[in-house]
């Protein structure tokens, strides 16, 4: 116990403490994605040097993965549409199995996957990028050259990083839609109107809209958290910086799901 | 880590790798962003029959518990149409709009039936029957009201006679009940059937009557015994050698001559009578003249009177017949 927690009240002041540097952290993330959002919808950050900076970034979050993660999500809906089959066949549920497919695999599964995968291949890397330029002073060097660190350098991080989920869980959807009809029915095409059908009653619009506020949310969970931790975190450790943002970023997905739940099952 | 990427010039930071063909990739990264979700977007569209044109149905329902946005309107198993809403209507009634392609529409007939069924698991179900197809089809906007089918509804109505039934079997088989009492008497029953008096004990219920039916059934036979013995006897004496039974022909072959002879005797009887009657004839005709004798016999008697009459009168002494002493 130190000196100046024995004193009376010392305890709450140091909670107090904390709660207020947990609550400047979050509102330093907030703060930093508005300024990003207001830079992802300026024309003006979409200059040449900026194209091609966020080509750049695309290409290289993007191209390397696609293919690895359409062949794991493929694997993965492909053994979760199996055990689902093959349970729903043994109790007699035949006809809510694909139903209950699409909506486990496309809506709830795919996205979350998805941003997951790019937060671990792209963004927290990106992160670490980041606060490696800080901690090297690489980003003061270009304000004091009239370069805007943020719009030279995060920015195009961070439009990669979205653009990166939207592709990654659309791509996936559609092969889970695909796999999820050929392990229920096989290399036919006479079930296709019933399972279109089946399609489109899941895809409510109200399921929808809560399907891309989810996707949305989560990719700019993954793609902001990492980003304004490094950006704005007070520790000079770097291993530090990336826990805290990792912490982060799982809480506000865990919530981003449980919100998406209730709002679709409550 | 990767290494630090960056697209400034600054020494400090690192020179990016150069990356051939980069705008042709990210292109082609955003055609395929583009596409997917293009092609998704009309695929679900499509899949919620945002392209084919539709006919309107309404179906009127008391309750439309389990009716949810989107499902399905099937016939014979397959769907024909969607639910897009559902509202309470002015007259209290649940008022279920379908969509229903124009072409799945020519399933559904003007004497179409409409069902909604509530399963015990899974989803509400609604199902049209068309049992007239050559029926005039069902036309846009149409309003029928829906036959619900719950099954959950007769789950009380199974419960109380399902309670019923146990109280009853509960009843029925209870220590003291009737069909108890009676096992344990048909066990009883069979127990003395089982026995050493066998039926007779269980029918009149204890030995000493049945241990008289078996004595009487004893005597009996020995009488049977008996009768036997005198029926061969009298058998021996009515149609044995010197029986009744040779005697008795005899006696009738004597009757018969005897009756012959009677037979005779009657005949002339016969004769003698015929006489007889001819003497009578005879003496009904001398009767007849007797009569006329007889007449003339009386006018000689009152002649006879009136003359003695007339010799009285004339007699002294005829007047005085008795003396009289003193």
């Amino acid at each position: 116990m130190t000196a100046h927690t024995a004193r009376p009240g010392g305890a709450f002041v140091l909670v107090g403490r904390q709660m207020a540097h947990w609550l400047l952290g979050w509102w330093r993330i907030v703060h930093f994605s508005a300024v990003i959002g207001v830079m992802a919808l300026s024309p003006g950050s979409y200059g040449p040097t900026q194209r091609r900076a966020i080509a750049r970034h695309m290409v290289l979050d993007t191209a390397p993965v696609l293919v690895w993660f359409t062949l794991l999500s493929s694997l993965i809906c492909m053994v979760i549409a199996r055990i689902v089959v093959v349970t729903a066949l043994s109790y007699g549920l035949t006809q809510y199995a694909l139903e209950m497919l699409v909506r486990v695999l496309v809506i709830e599964l795919i996205p979350l996957t998805a941003a997951l995968f790019v937060a671990v291949r792209c963004t927290i890397p990106h992160g670490a990028e980041v606060a490696v330029l800080r901690q090297r002073g690489a980003l003061q060097a270009l304000r004091q050259r009239g370069i805007d660190p943020l719009r030279h350098e995060v920015l195009p991080r961070a439009v990669a990083g979205m653009f990166s989920v939207a592709l990654l869980a659309v791509l996936a959807g559609v092969v889970a839609l695909v796999l999820a009809y050929l392990v229920t029915y096989g290399f036919t095409t006479w079930a296709l109107d019933g399972y279109t059908r089946t399609v489109g009653r899941v895809f409510h619009p109200a399921t929808v809209v809560v399907f891309l506020t989810k996707t949305l949310l989560f990719t700019l969970a993954i793609v902001l958290v990492p980003l304004g931790s490094a950006l704005h975190d007070g520790t000079r450790s770097r291993v530090s910086a990336e826990v805290r943002g990792l912490v982060r970023l799982f809480a506000l997905l865990l919530l981003i799901e449980a919100a998406s739940l209730i709002d679709s099952y409550v | 880590m990767s290494e630090p990427r960056s697209t400034g010039d600054d020494p400090v930071i690192d020179k990016p790798a150069s990356i051939r063909h980069l705008q042709l990739k990210a292109g082609l990264l955003m055609v395929a962003l583009v596409a997917l979700v293009v092609s998704s977007v009309m695929f679900l569209l499509y899949a919620r029959g945002a392209f084919e044109p539709t006919q309107r149905l309404t179906l009127v329902a008391e309750d439309s518990e389990g009716v949810v946005i989107g499902m399905d309107l099937t016939f014979a198993g397959f769907p024909i149409g969607r639910v897009r809403s559902v509202e309470l209507g002015d007259d209290g009634k649940a008022h279920i709009h379908v969509d229903v392609p124009k072409k799945d529409a020519r399933w559904l007939k003007q004497s179409s039936v409409f069902t909604l069924v509530r399963g015990l698991v899974g989803n509400t179900n609604i199902r049209a029957f068309s049992g007239i197809l050559t029926d005039a089809p069902l036309p846009d906007g149409a309003v029928r009201n829906v036959l619900r089918g719950d099954s959950s509804d007769e789950i009380p109505k199974l419960v109380a006679a399902a309670k019923d039934l146990v109280a009853n079997l509960t009843a029925l088989t209870a220590a003291d009940s009737s069909l108890a009492q009676t096992l344990a008497n048909l066990q009883a029953t069979s127990a003395k059937l089982n026995g050493p008096r066998g039926a007779l004990g269980t029918v009149f219920g204890n030995d000493r009557d049945a241990q008289r039916v078996v004595t009487t059934l004893e005597r009996a036979n020995a009488l049977l015994a008996r009768l036997d013995g005198v029926t061969a006897r009298a058998d021996a004496q009515v149609f044995g050698p010197g029986g009744v039974m040779p005697e008795v022909r005899d006696t009738v072959v004597q009757l018969k001559t005897l009756l012959n002879d009677a037979h005779g005797s009657l005949k002339k009887m016969d004769a003698i009578l015929d006489d007889a009657q001819a003497i009578s004839g005879n003496a009904k005709a001398a009767t007849a003249d007797l009569g006329a004798l007889r007449t003339d016999v009386d006018a000689n008697l009152r002649k006879i009177e009136g003359l003695v009459n007339e010799i009285n009168r004339k007699w002294p002494f005829a007047r005085e017949v008795e003396i009289k002493l003193p």
